[in-house]
C-alpha cells in the first residue's frame, strides 16, 4: 500500500515536473521576443535631466521629471530593514523568487479562485516597475519572474534595493525614498527615524489609502504593522518598536499646489508640447526662461482673493464660488507678466485665463467703435442718436437693444456713448459698419476666438479669453502696434546653448492717428465713465479701459491699460450662474472686476512714475458739446474733451445749435438733459433684473 | 506486478535520483533560478529594448535628437549669417516668415564695408552712434513683412532700441547699385578703348564736385582698409538702340590673391562729362608730352 502510494506520488511528481518544465519551455519560446533587454547598469534609471521653468525674476516655478536618486549608503538603514521586513523578508536569501511565499499565495488564490494575494519579491516588483504594465495577468507574471531572475544574476542585492527605493511611488507625487522623505518629513532619506522609515516603508503597497496626509490614523496603523513585522523578523526589538511608536512622527504640512504660478507654468508646458513634442519638454533637460514676474502673480492672487472674499461675504447662500482670471501683458513687448487662471490651483486647475471663452459684454465695444471710425470716418465727436431701436433680422424677428438702466441719451457724441457704454449706439454703429467689418477689426486686435457674424456682436455676445483681451487692449495703449502675447523668452539646453529666443514681433496694425482717439475715449471711461471706480479707488496713473457685464450678471469684466501694462480681469462662476449680492443687485464689471484690476496695478506700479500717453502728430484735443459734437460754447450744457484727427472740423454750425435743449425737451428726454452727470454707478446699483434681461441688453 | 513495473521503469528511478540530488542544490544553491538567470543574461543582447524603462530611454533619445536638430538649425543660421559678405547679400537673405539676426559687429562690418552711401539710407552713422551710446545694442533683426523690410536694432533683452523700415523697392535699388565681382574689367564687358590706367582717370574724377564724387566713387578707405590696390578704371557704354539712363563705372583692383572689379551705376550725363574731360586731358597730355612743339625754346613766359 505504502509502496503504491509512493509510486503514485513519484509518478505524479514526475508528471508535474515534466509538464511544468515543458510548459515553462513552451511559454518561454512563445514569449521570448517580448522579454526586454536589461541595461548594463541600474544607475541609468535616473539619468534623465529635469526640465526647469524659470520666471523672469529668477524663480524656479516648475520642474518636470525631477528625480532625487540616492546611493544605497544614503538611505537610512531603518528604511532598508523596514522595507525588507514588510515587502520581502527573504530578500537576501532568495534569488528573485520566494518559493514559500509563492506557494502560500498560490494556495490562497486557488482557494479564493481569484488573485487576492501576491508574492512578488522586491526584485519582481522592480522588474514590473521597470519594464511591464501594471495590468495583472499570468503571462506578465511569467515575464516579470524571468526578468527578476536575470536581475538577480546580473546585479548585486544592494544595487537592486537602491534601484527599487529610488523609483518606487510613495504617494503625494513623490517618487523615490529621497523625495518621499522631503515631501513627508522635509529631511534627507539618510536621516529618517525608525517611525518615519516604517511609515514610508508602508506606503509603496498602498500609497493612497495609507497616505498620512489623507488618512493619518490609517498611516499610523500601517507604520505600526511594519514595526510589528520588523520585530517578528528580529531586526528591531519590541522595546525599540514601542519607543518608535511613542516618538514624534515629524510629519510636515502637505505640499499644496496653491502657487498661482502653476497656471502659467502648465500653460508654458502645454505650449512647448504643442510646438516641440512631449519628449523634448519632459526628457530634454531644458531650462525655460519665461516672461512671468512671479511677484506680479502674487499681487494678482492677493488682489483677487481679497476682493472675491469681500464679494462673497455679501453673497450668502449662492451656488458656486466666484472664480477669477487675470492676465497682464507688457505693452512694449507683449510679454505676459502675470497670469492667474483661477482662484486656487489646488482646488481647480482649469485655466480660465486662456481656455475659458466667456462673453465680454460691453468690453467688446471698443472694436465696434474703431471699426466705425476706420470705415465710416467717424470720430469721437461724431453725434449718434441714442433712442429706442428696433432692427428686423430676417429669420430671427426683431432685435431691440436696450441701454442699461432703460434710459436713452438722445443725441450724443461717440466719446460720451463709450464712456456711458450705451448699447443702442453700439448697435447702430455695427448695423452701419456691418458685423463682418467689426470682426475684421477684432482680428487685427489679435482676437482669435470664433466671433458670430451678427449684430449682437456689438454687445459682446461671442466668447473671448482674458489673454486675448489683454493683448487686444495693449494695442490701444501701444497706439496701434500689436505684440502677440508671449510666454517664453528663451530656451536653453542643459549646457546653456540657446535653442529658442523670442524676438520682438511688433506690427503696426492701426495708424497712431486712428488709435489715439480710441485710447482717449477709453481714458474717458476710467476718468468719468462706467469705469470711474478706478479713480474713486485713488488709482492716479493715466489709464484707459472698458467695463463689461453680460446678461443676468454672469460675467463681469474690466479690461484696461496704463502706459506700461494692459490687464484683463474676468470674474464669474464656473456654473455660469448669475452673480447677485444679498440685496439682489447684480455684480457688474465695475463692481466685481475693476477693483481687482486696481489692487493689482497699484502694487505693480507702486513707486513708478505716472507716464502719460503720448499724443501723436496730427491729433488735436478739443472740448466739444456732447450733443452737437462741435466746439463747446457758453451755452453748452455738457461738454467733453475729445481727441480727433486734425482734419475733423469741429466748428459749430450756428443754425443747428439748440442750447436749451428745446428739441430734446420735445422728444421727452429732458430728464437726461437735466442730469448731465448721471452715471452708471447708480445704474449698477439698480435691483437685479429690473430691466429686460433678454436679448440685447448688455451692461456697462 | 506493480512492484515489477516500478522496478522496470528506470526513468522514474533516474528522476528520483535527480530529484534527490537537485532538491538540496535548489534549496541551498538556487540552481534553477541561477541557471535561468545566466541563460537570460547570456541571451540579453539578442532581446529587444522594450518596456517602460527603455521607453523612458527612447524618449530621452528623441528629446536629445530634437535638441541636436534645433542646434544644428541654429548653427546653420549662424554660419549662414556669418558668411554674409556684403550688405547687399544680407538684405537678399531676408525672406518672408524667416527673420534674420546678425550680431552688432557683423552688421557694423557690413555697414562700413558697403562701397557707397546706400547704407546710410537704412540708418545714418549718427543714429548708429546714438544707438550705440547706451551700450545696449546687441544684435540686428531683419524681418520682411509684406512690402516692407524692418531693421530692428535689438538690446540684450531682444527688444528694439530703434527700428527702421525699408521698402522692398529699395532692395531692388541696392541690387542694381554697387556690385563686386571677381575678375578683370574685360571680363565684365568693358572694352579696351574705355579702360584707363588709374593715373589717367583719377585726375578727372578729382575735378568733379564733391557730391558727384560720392555718387561715382566709394570712400577711398574702402580700398585702403582692405589692401585693395586700384589699378584701372573703365566706363561701360550701354547697349545700342535703347535710350540709356545709366552706364557703369568699373574700378579694377588687385588683392593679395586675385583681381576684382567694383561696378557702379553712373548717370549717363556724368559719363559723357567724364569722357569729354578725359579726352580733353588726353589732348593736353599729348601736348605736354611734346612740349617742344609748343615752345621750342623751353621758356615759358
Amino acid at each position: 500500500m505504502i509502496r503504491r502510494l509512493a509510486e503514485t506520488l513519484c509518478f505524479t511528481l514526475f508528471a508535474v515536473f515534466i509538464f511544468a518544465g515543458l510548459t515553462a519551455f513552451g511559454l518561454y519560446f512563445a514569449l521570448k521576443d517580448e522579454l526586454p533587454q536589461l541595461p548594463e547598469s541600474l544607475d541609468t534609471l535616473n539619468l534623465s535631466l529635469p526640465t526647469e521653468i524659470y520666471s523672469a525674476d529668477g524663480e524656479r516655478i516648475q520642474v518636470l521629471g525631477d528625480r532625487f536618486p540616492v546611493s544605497f549608503s544614503d538611505i537610512s538603514p531603518h528604511f532598508v530593514k523596514a522595507i525588507i521586513a514588510v515587502e520581502d523578508k527573504n530578500f537576501y536569501k532568495h534569488h528573485g523568487i520566494d518559493h514559500i511565499a509563492q506557494l502560500r499565495a498560490l494556495y490562497i488564490n486557488l482557494k479564493e479562485r481569484r488573485i487576492v494575494q501576491g508574492a512578488s519579491t522586491l526584485t519582481q516588483q522592480l522588474s514590473k516597475n521597470l519594464f511591464f504594465s501594471f495590468k495583472r495577468g499570468w503571462t506578465r507574471k511569467f515575464k516579470e519572474t524571468l526578468i527578476a531572475l536575470q536581475l538577480e544574476t546580473t546585479f548585486r542585492k544592494d544595487e537592486i534595493l537602491s534601484a527599487y527605493s529610488n523609483q518606487v511611488y510613495f504617494g503625494s507625487g513623490a517618487y523615490g525614498v529621497e523625495e518621499a522623505s522631503q515631501v513627508y518629513f522635509a529631511k534627507r532619506a539618510r536621516d529618517l527615524t525608525l517611525l518615519q522609515a516604517a511609515m514610508l516603508a508602508g506606503l509603496p503597497n498602498s500609497p493612497h489609502t495609507a497616505n498620512p496626509f489623507k488618512n493619518y490614523e490609517r498611516a499610523l496603523k500601517r507604520a505600526e504593522h511594519v514595526l510589528g513585522r520588523m520585530v517578528r523578523e528580529k531586526v528591531i526589538t519590541a522595546e525599540e518598536s514601542r519607543a518608535a511608536l511613542d516618538s514624534e512622527l515629524g510629519l510636515v504640512e502637505p505640499r499644496l499646489e496653491t502657487n498661482p504660478n502653476q497656471y502659467f507654468a502648465n500653460l508654458v508646458v502645454s505650449r512647448l508640447e504643442e510646438d516641440y513634442g512631449r519628449e523634448f519638454v519632459h526628457f530634454g533637460g531644458l531650462k525655460v526662461f519665461t516672461t512671468l514676474n512671479s511677484q506680479f502673480n502674487q499681487y494678482a492672487q492677493k488682489a483677487a482673493e481679497s476682493h472675491l472674499e469681500a464679494l462673497e461675504d455679501d453673497m450668502k447662500n449662492q451656488r458656486g464660488e466666484l472664480q477669477v482670471a487675470l492676465v497682464a501683458v507688457e505693452n512694449k513687448s507683449g510679454a505676459v507678466r502675470a497670469l492667474l487662471g483661477g482662484r486656487n490651483y489646488s482646488t481647480s486647475q482649469f485655466n480660465r485665463a486662456v481656455s475659458n471663452n466667456r462673453l465680454p459684454g460691453s468690453s467688446f465695444k471698443p472694436f465696434v467703435y474703431l471699426a466705425a471710425m476706420e470705415n465710416l470716418h467717424y470720430s469721437p465727436a461724431t453725434v449718434v442718436r441714442d433712442e429706442p431701436l428696433q432692427i428686423t433680422i430676417p429669420g430671427s424677428g426683431i432685435w431691440e437693444p436696450k441701454n442699461f438702466g432703460g434710459v436713452f441719451a438722445g443725441d450724443v457724441v461717440l466719446k460720451k456713448a463709450m464712456m456711458k457704454s450705451l448699447n443702442v449706439v453700439s448697435a447702430k454703429l455695427i448695423q452701419e459698419v456691418t458685423p463682418a467689418k467689426v470682426i475684421q477689426v477684432a482680428r487685427q486686435f489679435g482676437i482669435q476666438s470664433p466671433l458670430g457674424n451678427n449684430l449682437s456682436l456689438a454687445l459682446g455676445t461671442s466668447g473671448v479669453s482674458p489673454i486675448e483681451m489683454a493683448g487686444a487692449f495693449s494695442v490701444v495703449a501701444n497706439l496701434g502696434i500689436y505684440n502677440e502675447p508671449y510666454l517664453i523668452e528663451r530656451i536653453e539646453d542643459f549646457h546653456g546653448n540657446r535653442l529658442y529666443e523670442h524676438y520682438y514681433q511688433g506690427v503696426q496694425r492701426f495708424s497712431q492717428k486712428m488709435m489715439y482717439p480710441l485710447s482717449d475715449m477709453m481714458q474717458g471711461v476710467v476718468d468719468r465713465g462706467t469705469g470711474r471706480i478706478v479713480r474713486r479707488m485713488h488709482f492716479d496713473h493715466p489709464a484707459g479701459g472698458k467695463t463689461g457685464t453680460t446678461n443676468d450678471y454672469k460675467d463681469a469684466w474690466f479690461n484696461g491699460f496704463t502706459h506700461d501694462y494692459a490687464v484683463s480681469v474676468w470674474v464669474g462662476k464656473d456654473n455660469n450662474q448669475p452673480m447677485v449680492d444679498s440685496h439682489q443687485r447684480g455684480l457688474t464689471g465695475g463692481k466685481a472686476a475693476a477693483p481687482i484690476w486696481v489692487f493689482f496695478l497699484q502694487k505693480v506700479l507702486a513707486g513708478k512714475n505716472k507716464v502719460k500717453f503720448p499724443v501723436p502728430a496730427g491729433i488735436k484735443l478739443a472740448t466739444v458739446d456732447t450733443r452737437t459734437g462741435k466746439l463747446a460754447g457758453e451755452n453748452s450744457l455738457e461738454t467733453v474733451e475729445v481727441a480727433v484727427q486734425d482734419t475733423v472740423d469741429l466748428t459749430p454750425e450756428p443754425e443747428k445749435i439748440d442750447p436749451f435743449g428745446f428739441m430734446d425737451f420735445l422728444r421727452g428726454d429732458r430728464k437726461e438733459l437735466r442730469r448731465p452727470e448721471q452715471d452708471d454707478e447708480e445704474s449698477e446699483n439698480l435691483p437685479f433684473l429690473m430691466q429686460g434681461t433678454g436679448n440685447g441688453v448688455s451692461k456697462p | 506486478m506493480t512492484s515489477g513495473r516500478f522496478h522496470g521503469q528506470w526513468h522514474l528511478k533516474v528522476f528520483l535520483v535527480l530529484l534527490a540530488g537537485l532538491l538540496p542544490l535548489e534549496y541551498y544553491g538556487k540552481v534553477f533560478e541561477r541557471g535561468i538567470g545566466h541563460y537570460l543574461k547570456w541571451q540579453n543582447h539578442k532581446r529587444p529594448q522594450l518596456g517602460r524603462m527603455w521607453e523612458h530611454d527612447r524618449q530621452s533619445i528623441v528629446a536629445q535628437n530634437k535638441i541636436q536638430s534645433i542646434r544644428s538649425g541654429i548653427d546653420d543660421q549662424q554660419r549662414s549669417a556669418d558668411s554674409i559678405q556684403s550688405l547687399k547679400e544680407l538684405f537678399e537673405n531676408v525672406v518672408p516668415a524667416f527673420p534674420l539676426v546678425v550680431t552688432r559687429q557683423k552688421f557694423l562690418q557690413l555697414y562700413n564695408d558697403f562701397p557707397g552711401q546706400w547704407s546710410e539710407r537704412i540708418i545714418s552713422p549718427f543714429e548708429l552712434i546714438e544707438i550705440d551710446s547706451g551700450k545696449k545694442w546687441d544684435r540686428v533683426l531683419l524681418k520682411r513683412f509684406g512690402p516692407w523690410i524692418t531693421v530692428g536694432f535689438l538690446n540684450l533683452e531682444g527688444l528694439p532700441i530703434k527700428e527702421s523700415f525699408l521698402s522692398v523697392d529699395a532692395l531692388y535699388e541696392v541690387q542694381s547699385t554697387r556690385t563686386v565681382k571677381r575678375g578683370r574689367l574685360e571680363d565684365s564687358g568693358f572694352t579696351a578703348e574705355r579702360i584707363y590706367p588709374i593715373d589717367r582717370l583719377l585726375p578727372v574724377l578729382k575735378t568733379l564736385d564733391l557730391e558727384t564724387q560720392k555718387t561715382l566713387f566709394p570712400d577711398p578707405r574702402w580700398f585702403l582698409e582692405k589692401d585693395y590696390h586700384v589699378t584701372r578704371l573703365g566706363i561701360q557704354n550701354g547697349g545700342s538702340g535703347t535710350v540709356q539712363s545709366h552706364t557703369t563705372l568699373g574700378i579694377e583692383y588687385d588683392t593679395d590673391y586675385n583681381t576684382g572689379v567694383l561696378l557702379i551705376p553712373v548717370p549717363v550725363e556724368i559719363t559723357y562729362n567724364i569722357l569729354s574731360l578725359v579726352e580733353n586731358m588726353e589732348g593736353e597730355n599729348t601736348l605736354g608730352e611734346n612740349p617742344s612743339s609748343m615752345d621750342p625754346s623751353g621758356d615759358t613766359p
